[in-house]
């Protein structure tokens, strides 16, 4: 027995199994010796959709891409949530209300992984295979329903908004200028908690968000889109579910992708507005040059501890390099993990964007678009700061792009900098650090004065190291350089 | 004059507000001088200075009793 199990394989290959069903649809019994959690999921047709009652249903597919695709996402399923088997089964055709439209059943070796693998595939399904639904209303009324667009209901609509459309500033007019807008968000964090709510909550009519990470558990004291349960799961998922409670009228487009220079043109030039809610400073920057390239308003905040700034920046008004032109390297000022941050701050910076985006969308107010706004919430103190184009804006005007003079990207850059040059690692002894390469250690809590030379400074992850060469550079010493991305990112062929 | 220091800046430097006298003639000179004195561990051409509520460039010289912003780049979301 004991030898039999040992022999067994872990984890066997499994048929990805996706089928499409123009017949009624009943779950089958399904076994699997080496797995002792089971999930069967039936999805039915409900009497209402979006407060309005439905009486059938009509599903549509393009059968070949359909089953290819769902194949697919059910391997992937398998491999990600180590299943002992999968199986999905969808109708297609007219469905009554009570009809069985899709089962799931997963099979894995323990409950957890059968019951998340399953509300996985019935997550990405709605995404990822092209089928379609189309709705029939009691009213008489029927409309084609995406997996990301709403069924129409001009009524709901108009619920929803009502006590804004008493508004003078906003009135029916404004209503249907938010439901044509469309919102571009970067970032599903703690600033987009603040501003995605509200946004979506007001009838902006499409809200797009980028973001690439999964929900940490250190997210959730300020990221209040996302629960426990919802920890290693994909952000721009569960925030777009969280949109799709609050107002199902809002169409919301997904990107599971990490913003970069290949693609900030595409997403900038979708959208009416811009909202930066990134956690550093090469996004930012990228953003905002992508921005006055295509003429599009961004309105960018960034928080710090118990501080917030805010500015808004319009196609034809002062840029953030026009106040910062010189790129900062991106860990010159920490980041939230590193400084802390108190959960309200986000929070409350992510609804001023929300605000400066409709205050754009609306014409109400005035824009923060030639001032800053410092917000400090121990005291409630805030300071508007007012600023101007820069002639010398290496976006905007003439200027030259500046880097951060305190870092290389590399030893080798280092090299082809000074020729010659001693590293000094500032780790402490506690974190036992270890260079293969000749080194001067010196450690940065009792750090004196450096030696005299060309020095590249080194800690684990560039951000002390930074902080020395910094104050270096700032006492009129510019010979001390700091490894960007510390020794952590050294490559194995590197001198360690 | 009074300076007020925003985020990282008044992390580093341990308090929010502070009355100073200095030398200085050129906001660019004076946010040296505090970078240095107070080992604020920023190159000086990343730190901004308002004066009186307006972003000001390094070359203004400084107002007597004027109040004085200094804002860092601010990386947190
Ligand atoms: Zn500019």
């Amino acid at each position: 027995m004991g030898l039999r199990s040992c022999s067994f394989p872990r984890y066997r290959e499994v048929d990805p199994v996706f089928r499409l069903s123009h017949q009624p649809l009943i779950p089958i019994v399904h076994a699997c010796d080496s797995a002792g959690g089971f999930v069967t999921f039936e999805g039915k047709v409900r009497n209402h959709a979006n407060l309005r009652e439905v009486l059938r249903l009509e599903y549509e597919a393009y059968e070949d891409l359909a089953v290819s695709e769902g194949e697919k996402l059910v391997a992937e399923a398998v491999a990600r949530y180590r299943l002992e088997s999968a199986t999905v089964v969808h109708r297609v055709g007219l469905l009554e209300v009570g009809e069985t439209a899709v089962i799931i059943q997963t099979a894995a070796a323990h409950r957890r992984e059968a019951f998340a693998g399953c509300e996985w595939i019935l997550d990405q399904l709605k995404h990822r295979v092209p089928i379609w639904k189309k709705e029939y209303y009691a009213d008489g009324d029927s409309g084609w329903v995406g997996a990301d667009a709403p069924g129409p209901n001009p009524e709901l609509d108009a619920q929803l908004t009502q006590r804004q459309r008493r508004l003078a500033e906003i009135g029916d007019a404004g209503q249907a200028r938010l439901k044509a807008a469309s919102v571009l968000l970067v970032g599903a964090g703690g600033l987009a908690a603040g501003c995605l709510p509200y946004l979506a909550a007001a009838g902006v009519g499409t809200l797009g968000l980028i973001d690439d990470d999964v929900v940490d558990v250190s997210n959730l004291h300020r990221q209040i889109l996302f629960s426990v349960e919802d920890v290693g799961r994909l952000k721009v998922e569960r925030a777009a579910q969280f949109v799709n409670l609050l107002n199902p009228t809002v169409e919301v487009h997904r990107h599971a992708e990490r913003l970069t220079e290949a693609n900030v043109d595409r997403f900038v030039a979708s959208y009416d507005w811009i909202v930066d809610g990134s956690d550093n400073l090469p996004t930012k920057f990228l953003l905002n040059q992508a921005c006055r390239r295509h003429s599009k308003p961004l309105v960018t905040a960034s928080v710090h501890g118990f501080e917030g700034q805010l500015l808004t920046v319009l196609p034809d008004g002062p840029c953030l390099r026009c106040l910062f032109p010189t790129v900062p390297a991106g860990r010159c000022v920490g980041t939230c993990a590193e400084n802390g941050i108190l959960g309200v701050v986000p929070g409350t910076l992510g609804i001023l964007q929300a605000n400066e985006v409709l205050k754009g969308i609306l014409g109400y107010g005035e824009f923060l678009s030639h001032q800053t706004q410092l917000i400090d919430l121990r005291t409630g103190d805030t300071m508007r700061l007012s600023r101007q184009m820069n002639p010398d804006c290496p976006v905007c005007g003439s200027g030259m792009d500046i880097c951060d003079p305190c870092e290389v990207e590399s030893i080798s850059a280092a090299q082809a900098r000074f020729g010659e040059y001693i590293i000094v690692d500032v780790r402490e002894p506690d974190e036992e650090p270890h260079l293969d390469c000749a080194h001067v250690r010196l450690p940065f809590s009792g750090l004196g004065e450096l030696p005299e030379g060309n020095l590249v400074v080194v800690c684990e992850t560039g951000t002390r190291s930074l902080r020395v060469a910094a104050r270096y550079l700032a006492a009129g010493r510019s010979n001390v350089v700091s490894l960007r991305g510390g020794v952590a990112s050294l490559a194995p062929d590197e001198p360690r | 004059m009074t300076v007020r220091y925003f985020a990282v800046l008044r992390d580093r430097r341990g308090v929010g507000e502070e009355t100073l006298s200095t030398d200085c003639e050129s906001i660019g000179d004076f946010i040296c001088e505090l970078v240095v004195k107070h080992q604020l561990d920023l190159a000086p051409a990343l730190i901004r200075a308002a004066q009186d509520g307006s972003f000001v460039d390094d070359s203004t010289p400084i107002r007597d009793g004027a109040q004085i912003v200094l804002v860092p780049p601010v990386s947190g979301g």
